[in-house]
């Protein structure tokens, strides 16, 4: 007997290695399309409900301030959140609060909201810097009174104003679906994490501070966070802004995903509060040397700073030049950047997109329609990182104001959500969207076979990540990416399995990364220009006839994505 | 040839009761951590391993007895006693102390937090075995006040500390095989090993002790020479 | 491979709660690596645990995606 004797055919040993490979992802959740193997009884899945006048969706800094202002200005609160309380979100692990103290700054707030919006170009809505200036110092004093200032980690002191006012937190709940009636917020729905059990909320007023989001990128601790808020809310109508503009965090070549190692002894400080420092930090500008000179780059956090000029690439001010510390620096780096490198790390080889699909803080997320964190929707607000209030503008501007940014801005959508709950009348909710709702949460436990949430995540981040698609940005290459996320959307989203409560969080995180995707491509071929952390390659000049304006994004009457332009000088209309 | 028995039966007593658990410490698959912390964690397997090593050191032992004067062993007995105790009244806080040194959890929260955890048995069994461990430290301690009380004087005493220290042995062993982090099989069974061979010679010697014949002939049977 | 092993656990749950992306899940009494893929190395388990159990490296278990190579 002859056999052909194919070189190219895996001899029986690589197979079985193969297949030993492939069989090792599965077990890690990775395989792709499968069967579903649900692990818990879908219909003994319980629902619990819970009223109140305002609910809090978020556990970080933002949260913590909505909640305890929307209590005190004499609303029934309650804290929903998918983790813990200061330890979810990126709050753990900012360490810089801005303040602005008048007894110690030279400059005014009027010249501090110049500054930022020299840096920023225009894209900060001054309403918010000013905001966050004038409320920066009493917000400090808050948290320097529960004991924020004296340790590493932040739930001990967030849960000290929540005990005293025993304001209900419900904690591991994933809020998935906000729901509208009449026209105006009526509440939220989700599941427990840690019980077969889905969750809803009738509330007169919600406040959305769900923070940022990304696609669970590696270097960067984002992996819990993918713009659920905004996703939601886009499904009931808010517009959502601030997509195109990108944060520009690099990790270290080796161990890229090691984010507590990357960023030195950043995430075990005590939190401390910094003065006015506006910056022009854009990140992104390692992106662009890497498309230009090749890899690995040089001067990751902590080495020494490469001084050769790379020709073309962001623009950078000229009252800003040199005045950027590569990547951070010091203690509280801006949006946060790490130190020097720990030991055993050598300084230097560098790779960018570790929070590859976050935006600047507090530029992306819903469409304020006024000062005081309100949506296009009524009774439904956002604060901190899921507002898009442009607080900072596309860029990173003043160090250390993402936190303060966040508490800031909690408090004053609390109170402004309690004082519409005031007058509100209970919403209702009918049973029928009650169970609409609810069969639509479990629908993913209920497949028989689908797609591994995993699996498509690591589809997205193979489209989305690569420093050609959404850092160094070209209108043909987006379009490409846009098909695939298209894909992605219409023939995987809606066939996303999942076997248990951890899987069920993994698959609508990974149906609002996709959603989230769609917005950021749309937005960034939208922007024909290159301004702050946006930069086209096809585009690279700052176009300030056509483009001195937001992008706002809404969903259609027939489902679809739509774009227009809110000009920086106004409020949506 | 006295002398070398002698020598002979300090050299098994450290072999055995320093040198096994270093040595399971050393083949255990627990990470390494920081110098401190795992010196911290050798006293406090040591310690422990000593406080086994006491049912060896007491009148029950008639090997060590034949070697050495009573005297001589209750001095070694109370020393070695008295600072194992030591360290395991502080084991709870030197859980913690190296917090101090670190970001993280601060070390009073992780002692709350630690001591407060009651719906886990195996930190319930250590707190009574801790508490039980502190009543033998104090009782031993104002003994000579706390002998005449008992009705049967001096045995009546025996009695008591024995049972203190088999309650404490047991509480402690199960609390560090539920929870310690070194307290893998083989340093459980060595433990376990060291804890029944201890209650067997207690028990041999109550048993001798109990009936009010002469205990000599009984002893001496069953003493090894 | 990411948050590497739990020794010494006293089953006090703070681990659970204090992940952000839900990796550690108690069986009998115990907390368990239950979803190490996604884990983000942030090491807040291990700095929230009361006494210090939990042990760190700094690799993933699973592919990691990078912008350029
Ligand atoms: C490494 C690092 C360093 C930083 N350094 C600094 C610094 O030095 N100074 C500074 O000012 N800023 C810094 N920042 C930024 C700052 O931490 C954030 O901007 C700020 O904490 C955001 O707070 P937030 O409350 O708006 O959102 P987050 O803290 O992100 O909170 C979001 C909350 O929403 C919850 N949530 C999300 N989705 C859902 C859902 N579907 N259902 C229920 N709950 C949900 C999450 O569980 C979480 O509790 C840093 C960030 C990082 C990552």
């Amino acid at each position: 007997m002859t056999a052909p004797n194919d070189a190219t055919a895996p001899t029986r040993r690589t197979f079985l290695a193969l297949s030993g490979a492939t069989a090792g992802l599965a077990s890690l959740g990775m395989a792709a399309w499968a069967q579903n193997n649900v692990e818990i009884d879908v219909d003994a899945v319980t629902n619990t409900t819970h009223a109140t006048d305002v609910l809090v969706i978020g556990g970080g800094m933002a949260g913590l301030f909505a909640a305890v202002k929307a209590h005190d200005a004499g609303a029934a609160t309650m804290i929903v959140s998918k983790g813990r309380l200061g330890s979810s979100g990126l709050t753990p692990f900012g360490k810089g609060f801005f303040v602005f103290d008048p007894a110690t700054e030279t400059g005014t707030i009027g010249d501090f909201v110049a500054a930022v919006s020299r840096s920023a170009l225009g894209t900060n809505n001054p309403v918010y810097t000013r905001q966050l200036a004038e409320h920066s110092l009493d917000r400090a004093r808050e948290l320097t009174d529960w004991g924020f200032f004296d340790q590493t980690l932040a739930n001990r002191p967030f849960m000290r104003p929540i005990t005293e006012r025993a304001i209900p937190l419900l904690e591991r709940v994933v809020i998935t679906h906000l729901i509208k009636e009449d026209g105006r917020i009526a509440g939220a729905a989700g599941f427990r994490l840690d019980a077969e059990e889905t969750v809803t909320i009738r509330a007169k007023s919600v406040i959305l501070c769900t923070g940022a989001g990304g696609f669970k990128p590696n270097g960067f601790p984002l992996g819990d966070l993918t713009h659920d808020g905004s996703i939601m809310a886009y499904q009931i109508g808010a517009k959502i802004t601030g997509k195109e503009w990108n944060d520009g965090h690099s990790t270290r070549s080796t161990n890229p995903a090691a984010c507590y190692d990357g960023w030195g002894d950043m995430f075990e400080r005590i939190p401390s509060t910094n003065g006015v420092e506006v910056h022009h930090d854009l990140g992104v500008d390692i992106n662009y040397r890497a498309y230009m000179t090749g890899n690995p780059v040089a001067g990751g956090p902590g080495a020494e700073q490469p001084t050769d000029e790379i020709a073309g690439g962001p623009f950078v001010p000229e009252e800003f030049k040199n005045r950027a510390p590569p990547e951070g620096g010091g203690p509280g780096g801006k949006g946060g950047a790490p130190g020097g490198p720990p030991p055993g790390f050598s300084p230097g080889a560098n790779v960018g997109g570790a929070s590859a699909g976050m935006a600047i803080h507090k530029s992306e997320g819903l469409v304020p329609v006024d000062d005081r964190c309100a949506s296009n929707i009524p009774g439904l607000y956002a604060a901190g990182d899921a507002l898009g209030s442009h607080m900072a503008g596309g860029i990173y501007t003043q160090i250390g104001s993402s936190l303060a940014g966040s508490a800031v801005q909690g408090a004053i959508a609390g109170e402004a959500a309690a004082e519409y709950a005031g007058l509100a009348d209970t919403p209702v909710i009918p049973d029928a969207r009650i169970a609409e709702i609810v069969a639509e949460i479990l629908a993913p436990l209920r497949r028989e076979a689908g797609y591994g949430p995993a699996w498509v995540t690591q589809t997205l981040q193979g489209i989305m990540i690569p420093n050609f698609v959404l850092y160094i940005k070209k209108g043909t290459m987006m379009q490409a990416a846009l098909a695939y996320v298209e894909e992605l959307r219409d023939h995987h989203a809606p066939m996303l399995r999942a076997a248990n409560m951890h899987e069920l969080r993994l698959a609508f995180e990974t149906r609002n990364m996709i959603l989230s995707a769609e917005m950021k491509l749309r937005a960034s071929l939208m922007r024909t220009e290159s301004r702050c952390s946006h930069y086209r390659l096809d585009y690279p000049e700052l176009d300030d006839e056509n483009w001195r304006a937001w992008i706002n994004i809404h969903q259609s009457a027939d489902g679809s994505m739509q774009l227009e332009k809110q000009p920086f000088d106004a409020w949506p209309i | 040839m006295k002398l070398s028995a002698r020598t002979f039966a300090i050299i098994a007593g450290v072999a055995i009761f320093v040198g096994l658990p270093l040595l399971f410490y050393a083949l255990g698959d627990a990470p390494r951590r920081t110098i401190l912390k795992e010196a911290l964690s050798i006293l406090t397997l040591l310690a422990f391993t000593m406080m086994l090593g006491q049912f060896f050191l007491a009148r029950s032992n008639e090997t060590l007895l034949s070697l050495f004067r009573p005297p001589q062993i209750q001095k070694v007995h109370k020393v070695i006693a008295y600072t194992a105790i030591g360290v395991i009244f502080l084991h709870p806080a030197l859980i913690v102390l190296p917090r101090f040194l670190e970001g993280g959890i601060r070390p009073w929260d992780a002692f709350v937090t630690m001591i407060t955890d009651w719906g886990n048995l195996g930190i319930v069994l250590g707190l009574v075995a801790w508490g039980v461990m502190v009543v033998l430290g104090v009782t031993v301690f104002f003994r000579k006040n706390l002998i005449p009380r008992f009705t049967l004087r001096y045995r009546g005493w025996r009695y008591f500390h024995g049972a203190l220290a088999v309650s404490f042995t047991i509480l402690a062993l199960w609390h560090s095989i539920a929870l310690g982090r070194h307290t893998d099989l083989a340093m459980s069974v060595f433990f376990v090993t060291l804890a029944l061979l201890g209650f067997a010679l207690l028990a041999r010697l109550y048993w001798a002790a109990a009936p009010k014949k002469p205990s000599n002939a009984l002893i001496s049977g069953g003493a090894a020479t | 491979m990411t948050i590497k092993s739990i020794n010494g656990c006293i089953g006090c749950e703070e681990c659970v709660k204090s992940c952000p992306c839900d990796v550690i899940r108690m069986e009998r009494g115990k907390a368990v690596i239950a979803y190490p893929a996604d884990c983000q190395i942030c090491h807040l388990c291990r700095m929230y645990c009361p006494v210090d159990a939990i042990e760190m490296a700094p690799e993933k278990s699973i592919p990691v995606i990078v912008p350029w190579g």
